[in-house]
């Protein structure tokens, strides 16, 4: 009896101690591989940069912009807003903070789609939610939004319509085909003209 | 960071040697508290020695506490950790074979090996016996086939089903535990025997 007492005493108060904890505390999730193969493979984390741009434009307080190549890179050029979280220091402890929220959009982006989607890997695998991977990386938004080709006479009207949004979006964010890779800095904060022809093709996907 | 294994943080040949080591542990301690001894195990169906309900749900509460106090504190990833899926109807069934075995027989799988490495020849016939009935279901798998996948729950959790945390489900558990070894000691009390 006496030892059920002494057991009873150590117990009951771990018991209430967890008992007491929020749930969710009590546990953290991580993808197994083949949570993580699925999802890769249906593609969910790629965002077209037509949505990237509309967001830049109509300046969406819920996207942030993660430039995972290299600092000098980044220095060089970087998307409008965007921070910068080299790969290689991805899950170095000053950036779980930003990859580890739900309050943000976080989109990476690096010069083509390989290295943002590493990131975005490495950061589904931890648990990690609300990161995307903008489809085609700076390559695509540089031949494509930045400096749109005109549309064959014979085109679908979708095709117009998406690239009025680029000349327009391109306007708005300092393209128009004359991006030296010098005029970094001015780019990024050449957000101003609201020349805005309010996105005439609604965006498809995003989250 | 854990469960050890399927983090790949120790090789699975490690795990084994573990388990190994663990395992070796486990018998010494099975044996040293008296669990070779069918009567002793017999008491708990009689009421007069209660030790293997004590011992398992003590075991079950530690266990209990651990992993939820790591999952807490992060050491552990509660959702890799492997439950058994549970189909209902084998579940009973398999209960009760099991009850009555261990009845009959004064032993349950583990104790029966801890009786055999000291020699008892009751627990080798057990074992005899245990075999026969691994092998007379894998070799009749056909027959039984349809009764031992009826009713598939997937890998339920009593505290999901009641829409509790697992913690609350944790106090619950051991306060239910303490009542049952109250009842244990009273058992042993009243049904007392002199040798066994």
């Amino acid at each position: 009896m006496k030892q059920l007492k002494l057991l009873a005493l150590i117990i009951i108060p771990l018991g209430i101690i967890i008992a007491a904890m929020p749930a969710d505390k009590v546990k953290q999730s991580r993808l197994t591989p083949d949570e993580l193969l699925q999802e890769a493979g249906a593609g969910v984390q790629f965002i077209s940069p037509d949505v990237v741009a509309d967001m830049l434009v109509q300046k969406d307080p819920s996207l942030r912009l993660i430039d995972v190549r290299t600092p000098e890179e980044f220095e060089n050029y970087s998307l409008p807003g965007a921070i910068n979280v080299p790969l290689s220091n991805l899950l170095s402890d000053e950036y779980t903070d930003k990859l580890n929220q739900d309050a943000y959009m976080n989109v990476f982006y690096s010069n083509g789609s390989v290295y943002a989607n590493q990131a975005w890997m490495i950061t589904r695998q931890l648990g990690y939610e609300n990161n995307f991977v903008m489809e085609g990386g700076l390559n695509y938004w540089f031949g494509n939004i930045l400096s749109p080709v005109t549309p064959s006479q014979t085109s679908p009207d979708e095709e117009f319509a998406r690239y009025d949004f680029r000349k327009s979006a391109a306007a708005a964010l300092g393209g128009g085909g004359v991006i030296s890779s010098d005029a970094a800095s001015p780019v990024s904060k050449a957000v101003k003209p609201p020349v805005t022809a309010k996105a005439k093709k609604k965006p498809s996907g995003g989250c | 960071m854990g469960p050890l294994a399927p983090n790949e943080i120790i090789s699975e040949n490690t795990n084994f040697l573990l388990a190994f080591f663990i395992g070796i542990a486990f018998g010494w301690v099975l044996e040293s508290s008296g669990f070779s001894s069918s009567r002793k195990l017999a008491g708990i169906f009689y009421g007069y020695d209660t030790v293997v309900l004590k011992v398992f749900f003590t075991a079950a509460l530690t266990a209990m506490l651990g992993l939820l106090f790591m999952s807490l504190f992060g050491w552990i990833d509660l959702d890799l950790v492997y439950i058994n899926p549970t189909y209902l109807t084998s579940a009973i069934a398999g209960g009760v074979v099991m009850g009555v075995g261990f009845i009959m027989g004064g032993f349950c799988p583990g104790t029966s090996f801890c009786g055999a490495a000291i020699g008892k020849i009751d627990a080798m016939v057990f074992i005899g016996g245990l075999f026969i009935g691994v092998y007379g279901f894998a070799f009749t798998y056909g027959w039984w086939e349809k009764l031992y996948l009826a009713r598939y729950l997937g890998e339920p959790k009593i505290s999901d089903k009641l829409g509790i945390s697992d913690g609350l489900f944790g106090l619950l558990m051991i306060l239910a535990a303490l009542g049952m070894f109250v009842v244990a000691e009273w058992a042993e009390k009243t049904f007392a025997r002199e040798e066994y």
